[in-house]
């Protein structure tokens, strides 16, 4: 901030996108209020969803998706040797995210239900960081704009990053939601960390853990909970499959 | 305290009154649960009939009308190379129909912390004043332990508590707001059937407890079983997730976040609750957390609610409203807490 | 209307258009109202510590603020948030305060790239102090380890501008390396002009290093320590003060005449967040500056 004598620095920034639905990338494009603001703090080099411009001169790299073909892993390579900074966005590019449920399956399966008998040359979906090495990960599906806004904000002030360590709870009950157990529903809220503004919960509908695991998730008594709540593990490991963002929870039955 | 008995039409006529006047807010049914049983919280209300004065008792407390959940505290607005810090207190007069007691016994507590202690907050003191609040007894639900907490009368922090006898309300009037608003409808002097009937309606309403909790050995036996097994075997069950400590009515910590705008021109200065059952609540730069363990963290929950604090008379605070025992997916609550430490204590003798 | 309440507006009472006086602790005011101060000076220490001095540019305010050694105040950097700070300078200067910062998250670190005529706020000061008065005529013994050292350069102060008032005053500084001492620009003149006996010590010595390495304790095999007429004050990290004060205590120094500053979470200053609780206490209000025996006593203290 200028009051510091800090000058905020516009950050030059590449968006790019993986296996994904693109959705995180149209997410930054929302929230219409502070959009011209928003976009005063970048300046894109590289952004398809709101411009054609292509440049190779960025310094963050945000990348949403997850790896899941060879030639993917050689242009995340490339993009990490440019970006002096590189954020994986959005829960694909953070744990492999929806693209997960493609690892259930044997991989000549999945290819053959979605593309037929043409042979696509795909393998098993990966998260960013099992090919490079990942900065800053801001999960979310698709990411919360107001999250990336105050992210953005720090970086250009050269402030430090804190997320919450606790879980999505929290924020669920400071918005004063029924809790979806006492309706009847599973919710993964209490495991996974917060910063959604429990935006599930708040329509009503459990959380499915796409921000990933809370600090200290207390896994053991969540099975039990689950348990007493009259579900089964098969029911809650289908949720927790949706994003795969919650590797704590899945144990080794054997 | 003045007491005063009326009708219930006439009680109906007086907060309609109120509700057109002032913004006002009374228990509704928000959801139901999947055993079937209503779930209310105190919502705006436009008419006496759009109110469930019968409710239990709200699945949240009061307090975010006194501590909200998220609350500006002030704004920065940036200058070239300057700030100006903005500070306001909100101030919009409000109504609140059908309190319980324990919810105002709890309010009580807060204005020692929030009026009475040392640096009385002004964001506090602004809501409070400005809440009118009409308290309702009710027969407990069959977890509620405020007569064990001594909380089950109100004596103060209320403008007017309603006592119902059936047909009529018998009324204490504890301001002069209240008295002066009465005046528009037909009150009459207590006769002394009515005194009886109030009498024995709190006698139903004490009889009418089926759990109690022996809290009154816990300011020494908090200290003394500080390293109680019973600590690890409830802190393992606790998920950290804060929900005890977000619907009960005393529970006032906080944090503070402060962002600054999109536009770079303003930022905000802001309380959110918290709660010491959550992970950072004691953790430092560096990464050290005082209080490290699940056990450490729900401990604390339990020696700030029942040891007392020193800027709080060394009070408990506990209203025994058992809103966070209901509420706790892990099946943590004041009644088998205690009594497991209690007989953890006759055990050893 | 004959139901309309009457609307308090507390922003038109006298207390909002004063400034807070945070030693007055009951009555009402504008608890977040920060005064705003110019950083007028900023000297580098170490790579991780910097010492800043603050001006308070309101006249009133400035007259307002005193404050007396051991208290802290809460550090405003609008937009990034607001840390507690101890006070490390005189209580007698008028015209700045000086804060000894580490660079350790997300406010230190955006202060420590924050460029001289910075306006920050402050509040407070807060908590309990040092007991300076009861210590006349006493022998005191100050002992700091690592960034300890900020919150005694208040007392210090104290110490020399009333030197006459003490008997004899030691300083036992001890820190991981050479490099991490700080002030070491001051030992001269504490030594000479004030008659402090300084001895410092570290964990680790490096090339140019020809004093003592150890412990900080090792320090005590070099002196004789007379319990019946000493006060101590112990600041550093908890792991530090612990020995420090159970070697103290083994040679029978009164725990009610050692005195500990605790460091805790903080986000208020004010007792009302409960961050910094210690067993029933609350560090913001009851300390930090706490007696041996009252910490002995906390429960979770150390
Ligand atoms: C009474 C007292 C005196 C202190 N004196 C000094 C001093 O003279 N010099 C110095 O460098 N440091 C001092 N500290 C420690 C200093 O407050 C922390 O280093 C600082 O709060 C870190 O904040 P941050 O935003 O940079 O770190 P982050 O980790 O980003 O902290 C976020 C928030 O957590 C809180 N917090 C984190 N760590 C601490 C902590 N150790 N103590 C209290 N609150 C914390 C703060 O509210 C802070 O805003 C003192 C602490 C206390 C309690
Ligand atoms: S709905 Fe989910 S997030 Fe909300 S309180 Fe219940 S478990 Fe927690
Ligand atoms: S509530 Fe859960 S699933 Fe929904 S956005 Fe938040 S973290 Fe993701
Ligand atoms: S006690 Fe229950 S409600 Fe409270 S934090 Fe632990 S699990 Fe959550
Ligand atoms: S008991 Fe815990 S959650 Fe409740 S007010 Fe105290 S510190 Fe906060
Ligand atoms: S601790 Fe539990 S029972 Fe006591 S007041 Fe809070 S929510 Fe109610
Ligand atoms: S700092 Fe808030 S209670 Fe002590």
């Amino acid at each position: 901030m200028k009051y510091l004598g800090i000058d905020p620095q516009k950050i030059k920034i590449g968006v790019f996108n993986f296996t994904c639905c693109e959705g995180c990338a149209l997410a930054l494009a929302n929230k219409e209020e502070t959009l011209v603001d928003f976009l005063d703090l970048l300046d894109v080099v590289t952004f398809r969803e709101i411009s054609s411009d292509r440049g190779e001169d960025y310094d963050i790299a945000l990348v949403e998706g997850s790896i899941s073909r060879d030639d993917e892993i050689e242009r995340i390579k490339k993009i990490r040797a440019q970006a002096k900074v590189l954020v994986a966005l959005g829960t694909c590019a953070c744990y492999g995210g929806v693209n997960n449920l493609k690892n259930q399956f044997k991989i000549e399966e999945v290819v053959e239900i979605a593309y037929g008998k043409d042979k696509v040359e795909t393998s098993k979906v990966r998260p960013l960081s099992d090919v490079v090495k990942v900065d800053l990960e801001i999960p979310g599906c698709p990411v919360s704009k107001a999250e990336v806004e105050k992210i953005v904000v720090d970086i250009v002030n050269q402030s430090e990053i804190n997320f919450p360590e606790y879980p999505v709870c929290v924020e669920c009950r400071r918005n004063m939601n029924t809790c979806v157990f006492d309706l009847g529903m599973i919710c993964l809220g209490p495991i996974t960390q917060a910063g959604c503004d429990a935006v599930c919960p708040n329509g009503g509908v459990g959380c499915l853990g796409c921000r990933g695991p809370a600090e200290d998730a207390n896994y053991e008594s969540f099975r039990e909970i689950l348990e007493e709540n009259g579900f089964t593990m098969q029911e809650a490991l289908e949720r927790i499959n949706f994003y795969n963002a919650l590797p704590g929870m899945v144990i080794d039955e054997s | 305290m003045i007491y005063k008995v009326i009708t219930k039409k006439e009680f109906k006529k007086f907060v309609n009154g109120l509700i057109n006047s002032n913004e006002t807010f009374g228990p509704r049914q928000v959801n139901t649960a999947k055993d079937g049983k209503p779930i209310y919280q105190f919502k705006e209300v436009h008419s006496f009939d759009e109110m469930e004065l019968d409710y239990t008792l709200s699945y949240s407390s009061l307090k975010n009308f006194f501590l909200p959940f998220r609350e500006v505290l002030s704004r920065y607005n940036f200058t070239d190379d300057n700030w100006e810090q903005e500070i306001e207190y909100r101030v919009n007069p409000r109504v609140i129909v059908g309190v319980r007691a324990c919810d105002i016994n709890a309010l009580c507590k807060l204005d020692d912390i929030f009026v009475n202690g040392s640096f009385p907050s002004p964001y506090y003191i602004a809501r409070r004043n400005n809440t009118f609040l009409i308290g309702m007894d009710h027969l407990p639900m069959d977890d509620c332990f405020c007569m064990s907490m001594g909380e089950l009368v109100v004596r103060q922090g209320f403008n007017l508590f309603c006592t119902d006898l059936g047909d009529r309300y018998y009324l204490s009037i504890n301001s002069s707001k209240a008295f002066n608003f009465l005046r528009n409808v037909k009150t009459t002097d207590p006769t002394d059937k009515d005194d009886r009937q109030w009498l024995e309606r709190r006698n139903l309403i004490k009889r009418s407890f089926n759990t109690t909790v022996d809290t009154s050995s816990l300011p020494n036996l908090l200290d003394i079983e500080f390293d109680s097994p019973i600590w690890e075997k409830w802190g393992d069950k606790c998920l950290n997730c804060g929900t005890c400590a977000m619907v009960c009515p005393t529970c006032y910590c906080y944090g503070i976040e402060e962002s600054i705008d999109v536009s770079l021109k303003s930022s905000r200065r802001e309380r959110f609750q918290h709660s010491c059952t959550v992970v950072d609540f004691a953790e430092v730069a560096g990464g050290h957390n005082f209080r490290p363990s699940k056990e450490a963290r729900l401990k604390y929950r339990y020696y700030h609610h029942y040891h007392g604090f020193a800027e709080n008379a060394d009070e408990q605070i506990c209203v025994g409203c058992n809103r966070c025992g209901r509420n706790c997916l892990a099946g943590i609550n004041p009644k088998d807490v205690i009594d497991d430490l209690l007989m953890e204590k006759t055990d050893e003798v | 209307m004959k139901y309309k309440l009457p609307k308090e507006d507390i922003n038109l009472k006298p207390f909002m258009s004063k400034p807070p006086r945070y030693n007055w602790k009951d009555v009402i005011m504008r608890t977040d109202k920060t005064y705003k101060c110019e950083i007028i000076n900023i000297i580098e220490l170490t790579p991780m510590e910097k010492l800043f001095h603050l001006k308070i540019l309101d006249p009133v305010e400035r007259d307002i603020f005193s404050f007396r050694p051991g208290q802290f105040l809460m550090l405003e950097v609008p937009g990034f948030g607001e840390v507690p700070i101890s006070i490390s300078s005189s209580s007698n200067n008028k015209e700045y305060i000086a804060l000894c910062i580490r660079k350790a998250g997300r406010v230190t670190d955006i202060l420590h790239k924050a460029k001289k005529g910075a306006k920050v706020g402050i509040r407070g000061p807060f908590g309990t102090s040092f007991p300076m008065e009861e210590m006349i005529g006493h022998n005191i013994l100050l002992i700091a380890g690592g960034l300890g050292l900020a919150p005694l350069r208040a007392p210090l102060y104290w110490i020399s501008e009333h030197r006459d008032e003490y008997e004899d005053v030691s300083l036992l500084y001890g820190t991981k390396d050479p490099p991490s001492m700080l002030f070491t620009y001051e030992y001269a003149e504490w030594e000479k002009v004030n008659h402090i006996d300084l001895l410092t010590i570290v964990d680790q010595g490096d090339d140019g290093w020809t004093g003592r390495t150890g412990l900080i304790t090792e320090l005590f095999k070099e002196m004789t320590i007379d319990p019946d007429n000493t006060f101590a004050i112990v600041c550093g990290p908890p792991i530090m003060f612990k020995f420090v004060c159970n070697y103290l205590d083994s040679i029978r120094l009164p725990m009610n005449r050692m005195f500990v500053s605790l460091e805790r979470r903080m986000h208020c200053g004010m007792g009302k967040c409960c961050r910094c609780m210690v067993g029933s206490t609350f560090t913001c209000v009851d300390g930090p500056v706490f007696d041996y025996w009252s910490v002995m006593n906390l429960k979770e203290a150390i």
